[in-house]
């Protein structure tokens, strides 16, 4: 186990590659609840109404 | 606000960024915006997105200034930003603070992404309490958005708020002094490694905090950008990963325990009469010097802080008790306070300055001194339990500030019996006349009045 920070090892490409996948598991989820509200649309059940965060002040 | 500065004025804390930096000239603050930074910067005024972000308080307002730049060959404009009237650095926070401040930056990278930019740092430094708010006070950390480019600042985010979140709210409070040792924010390796295995079930810290680490080690010094364009992040996936960080800091959580909330006064030795007594004491002295800025040291939750900003000057509450800072930040939260700033601070081993060249950050002593101190039920804790020498506490203050409020506790008073069951008495010249006279050699002592029903006796002083 390094203990010591190794100098020319950067820490930057993972961080790229991780991001990535998870960046891309998340957006399918977002694109999932999107194909479902659809979905339920077509049985007339409305969505929420999606909340205009410009109203919410940072408290 | 900083005394260090460079020979044009610039201020030690921002060297890194090509976008500009900040310099002082009189007494005033100004950031020079370089040529490298034109375009985004006129994104940034003309998208909406600083209208948007001033409305709700997010960023620091600032307004153009017609003054020449502090180095010309590179400048584009010279901006003024509202002064913040304190700085204050994370390791100084309570959770609830750097909750705040975690879920501000995030909130800030929503509405960028929205209006075609994005955040380059998310820094905590970036971030400061501004009228009570956590507030973005670096202007110039915006960049113009390509959709595909994954957020630069994502790793910086995870090490400066996420980590170090988790860590406090899962395994011990106190570990945000980690921060203090690791000015880029915690290591992920080391936050995985320390933080319980139930935080893999956990998929936000599973993924951004174990995975996130193992990834780091795993592709280590591999060259992965330029690979045919295929490594996107599309937009829809950005906001995902966004939410998820959202959605993760929101369930962390601290409340504190041990110190029963709202029970520090009641387990104190104080009458209602004394208490009344030393409020009404530090009314009448608040009224009569008129501090613009005030830091009260071992503030506790903030009570007597309170009694100094509700006329009007700005109070640094700083104690040594997470809880008890947790607790003052969310009475401020609550009510709307915009002059009060509850801060963590051990006076037995202040904030030292950090960064490079030990420049970036300033100690606890160069961002004073305050106009007056107070200095409540805090002197025995000093000279007893940490035996520091009456002359050398009177030295101290008289650094600190110009007018100070302290309260001397003799050693009859039972919270000092307390300390002194404990080790042998070491101190003959902890009585009233040895502190006076300690203390005249720095003060002189305008008021010395006997708190009612108690042997305590609080004195206001102004340093010579």
């Amino acid at each position: 186990m390094h203990f010591a920070p190794l100098p020319y090892l950067d820490p930057g490409s993972g961080s790229f590659l991780i991001q990535l996948a998870i960046a891309a598991l998340l957006g399918l989820g977002i694109a999932f609840r999107a194909s479902w509200g659809k979905i339920k649309g077509w049985f007339g059940i409305k969505p929420k109404p999606e909340e205009d965060d410009d109203e919410s002040e940072n408290k | 606000m900083t005394s260090q500065k460079t020979n044009n004025g610039q201020l030690p804390a921002s060297f890194r960024d090509p976008s500009g930096f900040l310099f002082s000239r009189g007494r005033v603050l100004y950031r020079q915006v370089n040529h490298a930074y034109e375009l985004e910067y006129a994104r940034l005024m003309e998208s909406g997105l600083y209208e948007r972000l001033i409305k709700v308080g997010l960023l620091i307002p600032h307004v153009e200034a017609d003054q020449p730049p502090a180095e010309s060959e590179a400048a584009y404009k010279i901006i003024q930003p509202e002064r913040v009237p304190f700085i204050s650095y994370p390791y100084e926070w309570s959770f609830g603070q750097l909750k705040d401040a975690a879920l501000v930056t995030l909130s800030i990278q929503k509405r960028a992404l929205k209006l075609g930019m994005s955040l380059k740092d998310a820094s905590a430094y970036n971030i400061q309490f501004v009228r009570g708010k956590a507030t973005l006070i670096d202007t110039l950390s915006f960049e113009n958005y390509k959709e595909g480019e994954p957020w630069v600042a994502y790793r910086q985010f995870c090490q400066h708020f996420l980590a170090p979140l988790a860590l406090m709210a899962l395994k011990d409070v106190r570990l945000n002094q980690l921060l203090r040792v690791y000015i880029d924010g915690v290591p992920l390796d080391l936050a995985s490694e320390l933080l319980p295995t139930k935080t893999r079930l956990n998929f936000g810290l599973l993924t951004h905090i174990h995975l996130h680490a193992g990834a780091q080690k795993k592709y280590a010094g591999e060259e992965v950008k330029s690979r045919n364009g295929a490594l996107r992040v599309s937009k829809q996936a950005m906001t995902g990963l966004i939410d998820n960080l959202e959605s993760t800091i929101q369930r962390l959580n601290w409340t504190p325990r041990g110190t029963e909330w709202g029970n520090y006064y009641s387990i104190t030795n104080y009458s209602d009469a004394a208490f009344e007594h030393k409020k009404q004491l530090l009314k009448e002295w608040t009224a009569r010097i008129q501090p613009a800025m005030a830091w009260d040291l071992g503030a506790n939750n903030g009570v007597f802080s309170r009694v100094v900003s509700e006329t009007g000057s700005y109070v640094v509450s700083f104690d040594i008790d997470p809880a008890a800072v947790e607790q003052n930040y969310q009475t401020s939260k609550k009510e709307k306070e915009q002059n009060i700033l509850p801060l963590l601070l051990d006076l037995t081993n202040p904030t030292p300055a950090l960064g490079w060249a030990n420049r970036e950050r300033e100690s606890f002593g160069a961002r004073g001194p305050a106009d007056m101190v107070l200095a409540l039920a805090v002197i025995h804790h000093l000279a007893i339990s940490n035996n520091v020498p009456l002359p050398q506490l009177a030295d101290f203050f008289a650094k600190t500030g110009k007018w100070l409020v302290i309260e001397f506790v003799p050693k009859s008073d039972s919270q000092v019996k307390k300390l002194l069951a404990s080790r042998e008495d070491i101190f003959p010249n902890y009585t009233r006349t040895g502190f006076e006279s300690a203390f005249k050699e720095k003060f002189i002592i305008h008021e010395a009045v006997e708190i009612r029903e108690s042997e305590r006796v609080l004195y206001l002083m102004e340093s010579h």
